[in-house]
């Protein structure tokens, strides 16, 4: 019994010791150097790479409709999609779609599996600093979607026992960690799930980027924004693993070529225009990576 | 390697480790009610019982908790049935739980000789008293391996409950990471702090087995 004990607290030291040194290894050599640069050298692929094996990776939402989604015939639509299709035009390669969460987009660009995230993704600071963004193709703030029978207009109307929902890693989730943190989040890790528990009335509200919430209110009945715009304006844009140049320029040369021929207004008539109508298209599409009235 | 950055995560992680545990130990505590329960309608051949135990034994061994979890929390609300998140979480536990245990104690319970009952009867118990007093204590040190297993299999299992916004271990690290993106760092504590919620569980359950083993056989 007692060599039985003794030999299993054995495996157990040796497993530790083991976590433990790889621990210290990895921090000794990568104390001096910055990481994510030594790691990322061999995980992206460059513009001719990605030619050469005919398809490009790009990671896209797959439930968040109208800009990133899969409809009823299993094909990837929306927004981001459309331009999706159009990189991979321009590319003259096959485009292999790949759904992502919203926590998962940065580690998708820095492990190699997608080649860019067309993922809604909001240029931040903090993310500035994990993955390259190109330039802007679209304007994006925070809004608050509640229940038209208790609607939340100001976020000082909420109480300390009711929570809202956010989707975790989503700049909504960031900034009212930062700025609220009094206020209970319940967080979800898809959007699919965030919305069916938002209908479930699982929560009193639901932040997230105003043009999701704006559009989950038109198309549910029974849904008021009662806060179109919060924190400050931001863009979304395409987004590379750190330090991929090359994809990087492609990607802005196309970005400004395609503000010729107003191909994001084109992208927002076919896509948005039967949820938001005409009204938002100035406000949102930013065209050849310009952004203008900042 | 940034440990300024792991000891300012540090907190939510306990948290999210107290938290795991306590959902954890409640659900495998139905999980070992229902076990009995269903093992010993199912030993006794107790009829229409038995039929609607192998039913839900079948339904929960066979469909992952994932879905479980998805049901209760997401579908139920939509029939008028509103659990919290916390509860969805113990009771998916345990009705998944239970039908493994079921199963685990049913197997302790036919590993029993039947000699074993018969010579009890001839000594003049009644079948509860040879339930209770022969089969039972022996079906329970037999089956101890397999319950352990079941414990460890439980509290891993838990690592799904992010899509019901509990903000287990698993749910905190991959939230650190959607936010601040270090990977490493949080992947690392992770896995740590799934070692120190288990180690525990599978030394004392190695120590328990073999106090009952001994119980059983001598050393």
């Amino acid at each position: 019994m007692k060599y039985f004990v003794s030999k299993r607290l054995g495996a157990i030291a040796l497993a530790l010791t083991f976590l433990v040194s790889s621990l210290t290894g990895c921090g000794s050599k990568n104390s001096a150097s910055d990481s994510v640069e030594v790691t990322n050298n061999t995980v992206y692929r460059t513009v001719d790479e990605i030619k050469e094996s005919g398809t490009i990776n790009i990671g896209v939402f797959s439930d968040k409709s109208p800009f990133g989604y899969v409809d009823e015939n299993g094909e990837y639509q929306g927004y981001d999609v459309y331009f999706g299709n159009r990189i991979g035009e321009d590319l003259g390669v096959e485009i292999n779609y790949v759904s992502t969460e919203a926590a998962n987009r940065i580690e998708y660009l820095q492990t190699g599996k997608v080649d860019i995230i067309l993922a809604n993704f909001t240029v931040t600071e903090e993310r500035a600093q994990e993955v390259d963004f190109a330039l802007p193709y679209m304007n994006v703030a925070l809004g608050v979607v509640s229940h038209d029978d208790a609607v939340i207009t100001s976020l000082d109307e909420i109480g300390d026992k009711d929570e809202v929902i956010v989707i975790s890693g989503t700049t909504a989730e960031t900034y009212l960690e930062k700025n609220y943190p009094d206020i209970k989040l319940q967080k979800y890790d898809a959007y699919a799930e965030a919305k069916t528990a938002f209908e479930n009335r699982n929560g009193v509200a639901w932040a997230n980027d105003n043009t999701e919430v704006i559009a989950f209110a038109i198309e549910n009945p029974g849904y008021e924004v009662g806060i179109p715009s919060l924190g400050s304006a931001d863009t979304i844009a395409p987004a590379v693993t750190k330090g991929n140049e090359s994809l990087l320029n492609w990607l802005n040369d196309e970005i400004k070529a395609l503000g010729e021929e107003k191909f994001f207004h084109a992208d927002y008539e076919t896509t948005l225009l039967d949820t938001y109508g005409a009204d938002y298209e100035d406000t949102l599409v930013v065209e050849g990576g310009a952004i203008t009235g900042k | 390697m940034d440990w300024e950055v792991i000891v300012s995560y540090l907190p939510r992680y306990k948290d999210a480790l107290l938290l795991t545990l306590k959902i954890g130990w409640q659900g495998i505590l139905l999980a070992f009610m229902i076990g009995v329960l269903c093992a010993v309608v199912m030993h006794l051949k107790i009829p229409v019982l038995r039929c609607i135990t192998g039913f839900y034994i079948e339904l929960f061994r066979n469909t992952p908790l994932l879905v479980q979890l998805f049901f209760l929390y997401f579908a139920l609300p939509k029939i008028g049935v509103r659990i919290s998140a916390q509860v969805c979480g113990s009771l998916g536990l345990g009705l998944l739980g239970g039908a493994y245990m079921a199963e685990t104690f049913r197997s302790g319970l036919e590993n029993i000789a039947p000699i074993q009952s018969e010579s009890a009867m001839s000594l003049g118990m009644n079948r509860v008293q040879t339930f209770r007093y022969v089969i039972l204590p022996q079906a329970v040190s037999s089956s101890v391996p397999g319950l352990l297993a079941n414990v460890i299999f439980l509290l891993k299992e838990t690592s799904v409950f992010s899509t019901i916004s509990l903000m287990d271990l698993m749910f905190t690290a991959k939230d650190f990471i959607g936010m601040y993106a270090k990977t490493i760092e949080c992947l690392i504590l992770l896995v740590i702090f799934y070692l120190i919620m288990l180690l525990p569980v599978s030394v004392a359950g190695s120590f328990v087995e073999r106090r009952l083993r001994h119980a059983e056989f001598g050393d």
